[in-house]
């Protein structure tokens, strides 16, 4: 990928949270880069640290508890996470926006809708109020909203869950960024509507030509929309690869394991397999591997259980980190 | 895409025209005849108190602002021509009730101005910024609140007395209501605080966060307006408070020395009930009595409707 394609790359990315009880390490080493213009998908159990990695992006970990302790995002050629607070909020909304997970709650309940666009706007051009107003209304228009000129006036409490995620992307693309982070943009959604978002997202990226972090667990919607896939495990990127060969031939026992926990068309199963145990939680991770627990191959594996197998390239755009892995030890011995 | 613009306006049909919480609450008040009436009582007060001021003013010669009128021999009884009666001096106690409302509203109102000016942005600033700010600040507050509170305002009081500030001197009113005002904003800032930390780090905080808006822009235009019917009602209820602090300084003496209040008119009572002169005292206690129950009624219902946490209806 040549680099000017890029437009953002996480280099060896690390965010630990300093709890009470202990330093939780929820994002580790994360490298990943997200050309123009495509869907990159991030993909992960709840609580591998794929949300934190978005929050880092646009620098709102909270803090304290929450600490970028390494690595750098550079962002059209600038690591922001050398701006001041000042610059950082010009990108916010601007240059990157970011919608959420529920959109019931991610809209102010005290303003209407339109009150909230036309301060995203405003925030960021120099707009008159009535000009501010009249380009609100049209960004409803574009995200689907029917009778914009009077919805713009409702408060959130009127609106169903799939208008409010309406308004929460109305607001996201208000100024046109370049990135659109969805952290998980459809997971409290009912399913018809799920697929009403996507395909808004998908045609606002079309004309609008942005890039999308699309943050999710499910599998199915990363199949149909992403370009691009990043398989997250306890804090760390196990799997990346292109979309396509990632589902038609999965590297990492953990992506195989998610893979073949879906159900398939036309496959008569009594039980879906499931991948044994459960997640580590970031305060107790284990040595070695932090999948080894629950892996078929590696569980019983001394190496697994003691030496954390690095992300690593194996064939062109595709890096995995597995020792068993096809082809990881081949380049291992390759490049030493 | 065409079909679910279709379930989008005929979804719109149904809802009712754009109604803020804040117009729901009050839609909700204004069904409660009993609060509503007690409202109009506590209107009634302040009618009186501004009415007290316009009278002075203008120099309107009315009965409330002649209160220093001898009007008959001192220690009568209540009689058709003076309802309460007179005092030592001669002086009609209705009257002196009368102008009372001017001065204990007015303390009153002016505590509760100084105690939100102080609460409301110490409350915000510490539930948003937290670490070092916040254990300033709740130092503060709590060592002020582990003073006794009667105690504290009398330090004050006798400290403000006849002060200058500023080139301004402090006479007996202005004393009692910063006196009040600049020791009970510890209510409202520990309740600003607590909503604070609870609304920080709601989606929607983060959420205006992400498309760039600076801290101060969060407290001011997304925090404050979530929280702030809490501070109506709070102020609504503690406004009966300062009323009570009012006549409580007055009694003791440190109240307003030349002009009649409540407390004042308490304080007087104590020496000229044990010669079976209880008018005075009547007057103050039901002129006291009809705001904080009115107030205390109106207050509760305020907070029923406002409080999103208690609708029921």
């Amino acid at each position: 990928m040549a680099e000017d394609e890029t437009l953002l790359s996480i280099e060896n990315l690390s965010t630990h949270f300093f709890t009470e009880e202990g330093v939780a390490k929820a994002v580790q080493n994360v490298s990943l880069k997200i050309p123009r213009k495509k869907t990159f998908a991030l993909v992960g159990e709840s609580g591998c640290g794929k949300s934190v990695t978005a929050l880092s992006i646009i620098r709102l970990i909270p803090a304290p508890p929450g600490r970028i302790v390494g690595g750098r995002i550079i962002f059209n050629g600038q690591d922001l996470l050398e701006l001041g607070d000042k610059q950082m909020r010009e990108i916010r909304g601007n240059k990157i926006a970011m919608i959420f997970q529920e959109p019931m709650t991610s809209l102010n309940p005290v303003f209407t809708v339109g009150n909230q666009i036309t301060e995203a706007i405003r925030l960021h051009q120099d707009l008159s109020g009535a000009r501010a107003r009249a380009a609100a209304v049209r960004i409803l228009k574009e995200v689907g909203i029917a009778g914009a000129k009077q919805r713009i006036s409702d408060y959130p409490h009127q609106l169903s869950g799939g208008m409010r995620q309406r308004i929460m992307i109305a607001m996201a693309v208000s100024c046109r960024p370049s990135l659109l982070i969805a952290d998980e943009p459809t997971t409290a959604l009912d399913v018809t509507i799920q697929a009403q978002i996507l395909d808004l997202l998908d045609e606002l990226q079309k004309h609008s030509q942005m890039s999308i972090l699309l943050i999710t667990h499910d599998l199915g919607v990363v199949a149909e929309r992403a370009d691009d896939v990043a398989v997250m495990y306890a804090s760390r990127i196990v799997e990346q690869s292109d979309c396509e060969s990632l589902f038609s031939r999965p590297l990492h026992p953990y992506t195989q394991g998610l893979l073949k926990s879906l159900p398939q068309l036309g496959l008569k199963a009594e039980r879906l397999p499931v991948i044994p145990g459960t997640v580590p939680e970031p305060l107790h991770f284990p040595a070695g591997c932090k999948f080894h627990p629950r892996c078929p191959i590696g569980s019983g594996d001394e190496r697994c259980r003691t030496v954390e197998p690095q992300l690593r390239e194996v064939a062109e755009g595709r890096s995995v980190a597995c020792w068993y892995a096809l082809g990881y030890e081949e380049n291992l011995k390759f490049k030493t | 895409m065409s079909e679910e613009k279709s379930t989008i306006s005929a979804d719109k049909v149904q809802t009712p025209k754009g109604r803020s919480l804040w117009a729901d609450g009050l839609r909700r008040l204004r069904k409660r005849k009993f609060a509503m009436a007690c409202f109009c009582i506590v209107l009634l007060y302040f009618a009186l108190a501004a009415f007290i001021y316009l009278a002075e003013f203008f120099d309107w010669q009315v009965g409330p602002i002649k209160w220093s009128e001898q009007v008959g021999e001192s220690y009568q009884k209540p009689s058709a021509q003076n309802i309460f009666g007179t005092d030592i001096f001669g002086q009609s106690v209705f009257r002196k009730t009368l102008y009372g409302a001017k001065i204990s509203l007015t303390v009153a109102l002016c505590a509760s101005f100084i105690s939100l000016a102080i609460g409301l942005p110490l409350g915000a600033i510490a539930g948003y910024f937290r670490g070092l700010v916040d254990e300033i600040i709740v130092w503060v507050y709590s060592t002020l609140s582990s003073i006794p509170y009667i105690l504290l305002i009398l330090a004050f009081a006798v400290v403000l007395r006849e002060k200058t500030l500023f080139g301004y001197k402090l006479t007996g009113i202005t004393a009692v209501y910063l006196a009040i005002g600049l020791t009970s904003w510890v209510g409202i800032c520990r309740l600003i605080r607590g909503e604070v930390i609870k609304h920080k780090d709601r989606e929607y905080i983060l959420a205006a966060r992400s498309y760039g808006c600076s801290n101060g822009r969060i407290i001011l235009k997304h925090l404050i307006p979530n929280v702030f019917h809490l501070v109506i009602i709070d102020f609504s209820l503690r406004f009966v408070a300062f009323i009570h602090a009012e006549v409580i300084l007055s009694f003791l003496g440190f109240g307003e020395a030349h002009r009649p209040s409540w407390g004042a008119m308490i304080n007087d009572a104590r020496i000229e009930l044990s010669r079976g002169v209880w008018w005075q005292m009547l007057a103050a206690t039901i002129a006291i009595f009809f705001i904080s129950l009115a107030l205390n009624i109106f207050g509760d219902a305020l907070r029923d409707s406002l409080d999103p946490k208690l609708r029921t209806q």
